[in-house]
Order: structure tokens, then C-alpha cells, then sequence
């Protein structure tokens, strides 16, 4: 489903080089929910980019629900990113002036889908997220629980690949960061594939798999087990798991 | 003055020649009225008139599309301060019609002012009069007439390329005949047209300037807006890229932003000019405003628009979908 071989990842400017992945490989099966961690700068939201194709990388290979995504145009990247991915970012990335219903339409939207299966799909998607009672209301109106369900919303109806989730309770007070992993569960469990980056422990052990990165390496990967839930975590640097993650 | 004008006509330069009371687009020249009926009855047309002889028609190199140019023994020279009128005269289709809208004009008798008849005698395809300033610039007829002053106007068309020598020629040939002489001047009549209309293109240099730089002040501001757009929603752009909006989306997404905004100005200055204009037309008797004229300056603004918002858009194209996922 997701296949990652040797990438590596190098920032550059003229007086420094910054390697934030190096010889990174993962691979992620159908239906599994696996947690990426680590420390500030070891390179989580390096792999995310690249995961998701927001970034290139410099070497290796990637491949996703089947196709060879490594070297696509811009054009083509795009489409696999509205076709494949859905994404949940940390800080929700609603679009302020459009209310909910618009929002979850953006991707639909650049995807060509006609108008009625839009509306199909995005009813469908808020009703899962319980909020299909909230259409027009602005995201400034919602609580951040809300709007992180509304996003999970926009990646869900273009029924993607892989969900890629980006800190998803990093904004999140604990009672609404549990509601929000009680519906990534909910998600993984009807067949979502969903890679989630995260610095907290605890959500980490609601995935399926834990993958610790440091210095743009795996350092603890063990392959997918089905039916291995809860999984086990390995914490090789405990001291680093009490700072502050990115 | 026919010695004179049978010298100019044998220069080797000249096409025409004919003596002339006022010059066409000079802003001097003299205008009567004329009916359909005697005792200034039935339908009037106001007509700036000239004076000239049978050589007038080719000389200002106008076309007669009815009727026949005068002959040599029909041009006259009256008696000064006499109430004379020519029996047959040529007009512009302007006059025709404003004579006999629904009739032939050629060959029908009009009247003077003294009600002396008048004859048709040709129909001009178009000419213009004296004064360009005048609603009826196009209401122009020959007399067949040598004017009588007391100095002598002669008009003169020289061949294509020679208009220049042969000035200088027709002024020397004219010192040579008669030493005595003054000649006032020699001019050209685009020199005469250029100076007649020299108030006008200032004001037309003037107004384009204003526009022009009205144009840049809306480029400029449109081209503030949209770089302000695009600045502070880089994170919005970087977001719309990750859930799969290409770059020539997000171009097209700030153009159209842009020429909603624009359009909005655009329908709201439309309405704001055609009440003003109908309000100046009313009160100030100006003629009404042209919409093609509206219909230019939209497009205008529009293309104005698009090109200032362009480089913004195109900025925004260019932003990365990894912004998405910055938090800060």
C-alpha cells in the first residue's frame, strides 16, 4: 500500500546541508494505523511531507497504492495527493470564510466530481464525523474539536488511500483529543490505511505500530502484526520522549 | 485674380486651383440659412458656404455623387454689398437631407433667406465646413461665386509628393507676375486643420494623461490587494495545494478573486457614469454618452486588472504545499 525504500532528504543552502531523512524506509500495509514519533527535528514532519508529496526527496523510491510516485511532475503529484491522500493537519487548516460544508467540498471540488456526488460525499463524511447537523457554520463557530473533525471530513470524502495525520491533537484539550483518536480508530477500523505523526505517547500506543525516528532514521521497526493491538512502544530515548516533539 | 489663377494652374505641381472666401477647417468662414419654400417657410438648413470657381470641386477634392460641378460660365463675380444669389449651387448630402429627407434633393429649387430661388445643381458626398466645434460641420455648399474683397484667397492642389515645392513655386510665380504685392501667407491645410484642432488634441494629451495615470493608480492598488491577498493566506494556498490544487488552480482561484472584485467597481463606475452622463446631457445640453464607450472601458479595466493581478497570482502559485503543515 505504502512503500518507502531508502529515501533520503537533504535541506540545502550555500554555507549548510541539513540531511532530515536518511536511507528512510517504511513500508505500510492496507488497514494499518501506525504512529510515526520522535524527538524536535528528527525529521517526523520531513517523512510527512514526503509521505503525502509535499516535498520531493533526493534518493530512493516511493511507492503508493501501487504506483511509483518518486518521480511525478508537480501536476501529476497534485492529482495523487486529491485522489490518494487525505490529510489532517495539526492546526486544522480550515479555510475561515467557507463554512463547514465548503470546506470538506474544496478537494471534491479540484477533483472535477460532479455536483451531486459531492454533495453525496460530503453529507456522507460529516455524518460520520457527527457534525452534519453544522453545514453552514463558519469554522470560527466551531470548538477545535469540531474543527478538527470537520478536517478529518475533507480527508475522508475523497475516500483516500492513506490518511496521513499530522499531530491531529496537538491543538486539542484531552477530552476532545480522545474524541478525536475515538474517531481515527473508528476510521481505521472500517479499512483506512492512516499514518499518523504525533510526540505523545499515548496516542502513539492507540496505533497499531510505532515507528521512532531520529536523526531522519527508523530506529525501532517492527513490521505490521494484524491483530497486534494494542501496540507496544519502544522508547529508545527516554530522556528525549519529556521534551518537547515536532 | 483669373490671371492669377491661370498662372498657379500652369504650374507643372498643380492638379487644381480656385480663388476661395474662407478655408475649410480654419474657424473662419461664413454660413446663411436656406428653405424649401419662400419667405423662409417649410424645412431650413443652416450651411457653411464657400465661394469658389468651377475648379472649387477638385480643388478641396471632394466627390459629387448626383448632379453636375458648375461650368466656368455660371461662376460669377456680383456687385459688392448687392443681395445677389447664385442660381445653382452644390450641397452636401448632410443639407440634401436635411432639406428633402424623403425626396431627391438634385434639381429641387430652394430659397434664400430673401427668398431668391436656388438650384440644386449637385449633391457632395461629404465635406467639412468651417468650424469643427459646430453640431452641423457637415452641412457645407460651393457657390459658384468670386468673391469680391478687397484682397484675394486662393486655394490650390498640388500633386501627391509636391505640395511643399510647389508652394514655394506658386508664391514666387505670383511675386514674378505683380512685384507689387503682398502676400499674407502660404500655408497648408494641414498646418490650418493642425492649428484648428491644436486646443482640442492638447485636451485629448491632457485627458489620456489623466488616464493613464488613473489607469496605473488602480493597476497599482489592484496589484497592492491582491500581493496583500496572497500574502496572508500563503497558509490557505499551501493547503489548498495539499488536498490537490494544482498551480494553474490556485492562478485561476486569485485571477477570478481578482476579477470579481474589479467587476464589482466596474459595474458600480458603469452605473455612476451613465447617471452623470445622463445627468450632463440633460442639464448642459451635451450629447448623451456613447455606451460603446462603457463597453471599452470595461474591457479595459478588466485587461488592467489581469495584468496587475497577475504576478501576485502567479506568486501564489508558486507556494509550496509543504506550508500546510507548518505550524508556525
Amino acid at each position: 500500500m505504502f512503500e518507502m525504500t531508502q529515501v533520503t532528504k537533504a535541506y540545502r543552502t550555500d554555507l549548510l546541508e541539513t540531511h532530515a531523512l536518511r536511507e528512510f524506509s517504511l513500508k505500510v500495509d492496507k488497514g494499518e494505523f501506525v504512529a510515526v514519533t520522535g524527538p524536535s527535528g528528527s525529521g517526523k514532519t520531513t517523512f510527512l511531507n514526503v509521505a503525502g508529496l509535499l516535498e520531493t526527496f533526493d534518493s530512493g523510491s516511493y511507492r503508493l497504492d501501487g504506483e511509483d510516485v518518486s518521480k511525478l511532475d508537480d501536476d501529476a503529484r497534485s492529482r495523487v495527493r486529491n485522489h490518494k491522500i487525505g490529510f489532517i493537519f495539526q492546526s486544522f487548516n480550515l479555510i475561515p470564510d467557507l463554512n463547514v460544508f465548503d470546506n470538506v467540498d474544496v478537494p471534491l471540488r479540484y477533483r472535477r466530481m460532479p455536483a451531486a456526488e459531492r454533495r453525496e460525499r460530503i453529507n456522507s463524511a460529516l455524518d460520520l464525523v457527527g457534525l452534519s447537523s453544522r453545514l453552514s457554520h463558519l469554522p470560527s463557530q466551531l470548538s477545535g474539536g469540531q474543527q478538527q473533525r470537520v478536517a478529518i471530513a475533507r480527508a475522508l470524502a475523497g475516500d483516500p488511500a492513506l490518511l496521513l495525520a499530522d499531530e491531529p491533537t496537538g491543538n486539542l484539550d484531552s477530552l476532545m483529543a480522545r474524541q478525536v483518536m475515538d474517531l481515527l480508530e473508528q476510521i481505521n477500523g472500517m479499512g483506512a490505511t492512516i499514518v499518523m505523526v504525533t510526540h505523545d505517547p499515548e496516542l502513539a500506543r492507540r496505533a497499531h505500530r510505532n515507528v521512532q525516528v531520529i536523526d531522519g532514521q527508523i530506529t525501532d521497526y517492527k513490521p505490521y502484526e494484524p491483530h497486534s493491538t494494542p501496540a507496544s512502544v519502544t522508547v529508545l530515548h527516554p530522556t528525549a520522549a519529556d521534551a518537547t516533539y515536532g | 485674380m483669373r490671371e492669377d489663377l491661370q498662372i498657379l494652374r500652369s504650374l507643372p505641381g498643380v492638379v487644381a486651383a480656385t480663388v476661395v472666401n474662407a478655408v475649410p477647417l480654419s474657424g473662419g468662414g461664413s454660413s446663411t440659412s436656406v428653405f424649401t419654400e419662400p419667405n423662409e417657410k417649410g424645412r431650413r438648413a443652416d450651411m457653411n458656404y464657400f465661394e469658389v470657381d468651377e475648379q472649387g470641386l477638385d480643388t478641396l477634392g471632394v466627390t459629387l455623387i448626383e448632379g453636375r460641378n458648375f461650368d466656368a460660365t455660371i461662376v460669377t463675380k456680383p456687385p459688392r454689398n448687392s443681395s445677389f444669389s447664385p442660381s445653382g449651387i452644390l450641397v452636401t448630402q448632410d443639407v440634401a437631407k436635411e432639406l428633402f429627407p424623403k425626396e431627391p434633393a438634385l434639381g429641387k429649387t430652394i430659397y434664400t433667406g430673401t427668398s431668391q430661388p436656388v438650384t440644386i445643381l449637385g449633391i457632395i458626398d461629404h465635406m467639412h465646413g468651417s468650424w469643427p466645434g459646430w453640431d452641423k460641420v457637415g452641412n457645407v455648399a460651393l457657390f459658384p461665386v468670386i468673391p469680391d474683397e478687397t484682397y484675394a484667397r486662393y486655394m490650390v492642389r498640388a500633386k501627391p509628393g509636391q505640395r511643399d515645392a510647389m508652394m514655394k513655386q506658386a508664391e514666387e510665380a505670383l511675386n514674378k507676375m505683380d512685384n507689387g504685392r503682398v502676400i499674407l501667407k502660404v500655408r497648408s491645410l494641414e498646418y490650418i486643420a493642425a492649428n484648428t484642432y491644436a486646443d482640442d488634441r492638447a485636451m485629448a494629451v491632457y485627458l489620456s494623461v489623466v488616464i493613464a495615470l488613473l489607469l496605473g493608480i488602480s493597476a497599482l492598488g489592484i496589484f497592492g490587494l491582491a500581493a496583500f491577498n496572497v500574502s496572508t493566506r500563503t497558509k490557505q494556498i499551501g493547503t489548498r495545494r495539499a488536498v490537490g490544487a494544482r498551480r494553474t488552480d490556485i492562478l485561476q482561484y486569485f485571477l477570478a478573486e481578482n476579477w470579481l472584485i474589479t467587476s464589482l467597481g466596474v459595474v458600480l463606475g458603469c452605473v455612476l457614469a451613465l447617471v452623470l452622463g445622463y445627468w450632463l446631457s440633460t442639464a448642459f445640453e451635451l450629447p448623451r454618452l456613447k455606451l460603446y464607450y462603457l463597453l471599452l472601458g470595461v474591457v479595459g479595466l478588466w485587461s488592467v486588472s489581469l495584468a496587475a493581478a497577475f504576478r501576485p497570482a502567479r506568486r501564489a502559485s508558486m507556494v509550496s504545499p509543504a506550508i500546510a503543515t507548518r505550524t508556525v
